[in-house]
């Protein structure tokens, strides 16, 4: 063998070993695009929803029927939530709310290659200027998996899967942190969550401050912000108004993560703490189905 | 027998003057008018400046009822307490007034003279009300409203899903509709708040 073909093939080989190991982004022009809203909820948390005096809606989730069953409209994915009253404090918020965005439109895509969950989320920043509740993290954005496990009572005591109704309002109450009157130490829970029962969400957070380094963790009896194995990066950039979040997460972890099997969905929700907020001051999305190569609403296709 | 000529005698006997045709004809317009004017006094009691003629009324449900939607509305049509409240078939429009003649009672002793005796009661009233609706299968919504004339293509999301669900599991109005024109009432029960 001559020199050159040797060097070829050390070149070669070289190249293909780099290319196993290197994680390839996944083709986003190839991925479905879906229209998410999120939208600012005020005091809504759990014990609220569940009540029918209160929350319209509480009767029909009994019945297994999902929030944007109702919430979303079917064609134009539009959501129907009174954002305007509760900025303006008529409903579900003590004190009017000066310079925050009642909603933000997300276009969100998935895709997976086998061995990793590609999550990515874009939307245009909307005009800020409320007061700095984070100085450090001008965005944030934080997404909750659960693997259809995650139960809360409804007003006549039977169980109800809040995760596959709700997405992330099971672990919202309105005794947690930021809500009126609540003790500033409690975190977002699940009632009667544990990792050994299953009924706790997958929390994975990426935080836009300079160095600030991704979590990955869980919300059981409690919110735990570290301990996940699953997720490799939470990465996010501006581009001149727009912000594009990627979150790339092993289909499988350890404690504390859901492992995602292929043809399996699970359910997930998000949401972006907008313009410096913190606690309650996100905006939202209701819960939607995330299927690993299944149909969902969200569906993360192998590429 | 010693008959009286009175005025009631008067009107037992026969008629000397009068033929038959003349006192038909005058019965059938004494009737007319007789029945026109029943009526006529009677829908007053029905009109809304005769139920806010009570500061009962005109202080507590009237103020919120001018806050709905079916005082004020993008198509101007506006239902008032009797559209409500008064059913319009005869029959049940007469029951309902013979039972109302109880609200000269409470008007009289006070019941719910101040805002406070007003809200220590405004459960019970409510509660009257709902079963009322619900026993005539909101009779009176439906006088106006229809789940088969809903086009639901236009209403919002919720309002639509809601509405879907109505229809399919045979709902009445005042199922969900409880506190449509008036606050809800402190106190109400889950069973209540949803059918």
């Amino acid at each position: 063998m001559n020199k050159t073909s040797i060097a070829a093939s050390v070149v070669g080989l070289a190249l293909a070993s780099m290319a196993g190991s290197a994680l390839a982004a996944p083709d986003w022009s190839k991925a479905q695009t879906r229209e998410v809203t999120v939208f600012h909820p005020g005091t809504s948390g759990l014990e609220w929803i569940m009540k029918g005096t209160s929350h319209g809606g509480a009767v029909g989730m009994s019945k297994g029927e999902t929030c944007i069953g109702c919430h979303e409209h079917k064609k134009t994915l539009k959501i129907d939530i009174d954002t305007d009253k509760i900025l303006n404090a008529v409903k579900l918020e003590p004190k009017p709310l000066s310079n925050h965005v009642g909603s933000i439109p997300v276009t969100v895509q998935a895709a997976n290659d086998g061995t990793h969950l590609y999550l990515r989320f874009s939307w245009k920043e909307p005009k800020g200027g409320a007061e700095k509740m984070d100085k450090d993290n001008p965005v944030k954005l934080a997404v909750m998996l659960d693997d259809s496990k995650v139960v809360a009572k409804d007003s006549k005591g039977r169980d109800m899967k809040i995760g596959t109704v709700g997405g992330c309002w099971g672990a919202c109450h309105t005794d947690a942190r930021t809500m009126p009157g609540a003790d500033d130490k409690k975190t977002k829970y699940v009632k009667g969550g544990t990792l050994a029962n299953g009924q706790y969400y997958d929390l994975i957070q990426w935080k836009s401050g300079k160095g600030a380094k991704p979590v990955d963790g869980y919300v059981a009896d409690k919110r735990v912000m570290e301990g996940g194995k699953a997720l490799v990066s939470a990465e996010g950039k501006k581009d001149g108004d727009t912000w594009t979040v990627t979150f790339t997460r092993k289909l499988t972890g350890g404690e504390g993560d859901i492992a995602l099997v292929s043809g399996k969905t699970y359910n997930m929700g998000f949401a972006i703490h907008n313009d410096h907020s913190v606690g309650r001051f996100h905006l939202v999305s209701f819960g939607y189905s995330l299927g690993i190569d299944a149909k969902a609403d969200i569906t993360a296709a192998k590429q | 027998m010693a008959a009286k000529q009175g005025w009631w005698a008067k009107l037992r006997s026969p008629s000397i003057k009068f033929s038959l045709l003349t006192l038909l004809g005058g019965g059938f317009i004494a009737g007319i008018l007789f029945w026109g004017g029943f009526n006529t006094a009677m829908e007053a009691t029905n009109t809304l400046p005769f139920c806010i003629s009570c500061h009962e009324m005109r202080d507590t449900v009237y103020q919120e009822y001018k806050q709905t939607t079916h005082y004020s509305n993008p198509s101007g049509v506006r239902a008032e307490c009797s559209d409500c409240h008064v059913p319009k078939d005869w029959g049940p429009k007469m029951i309902r007034k013979v039972q109302a003649s109880k609200e000269l009672y409470g008007k009289v002793m006070g019941t719910i003279d101040t805002p406070e005796k007003f809200e220590a009661k405004r459960l019970t009233l409510a509660r009257r009300e709902w079963a009322r609706m619900k026993a005539s299968d909101s009779r009176e919504c439906r006088n106006c409203h229809t789940l088969d004339g809903m086009d639901l293509d236009n209403q919002k999301s919720r309002a639509a899903k809601q509405h879907e669900n109505a229809k399919a599991e045979n709902m009445t109005c005042i199922d969900c509709h409880k506190g449509i024109a008036h606050q809800k009432p402190e106190g109400m029960t889950e069973e209540e708040a949803g059918g």
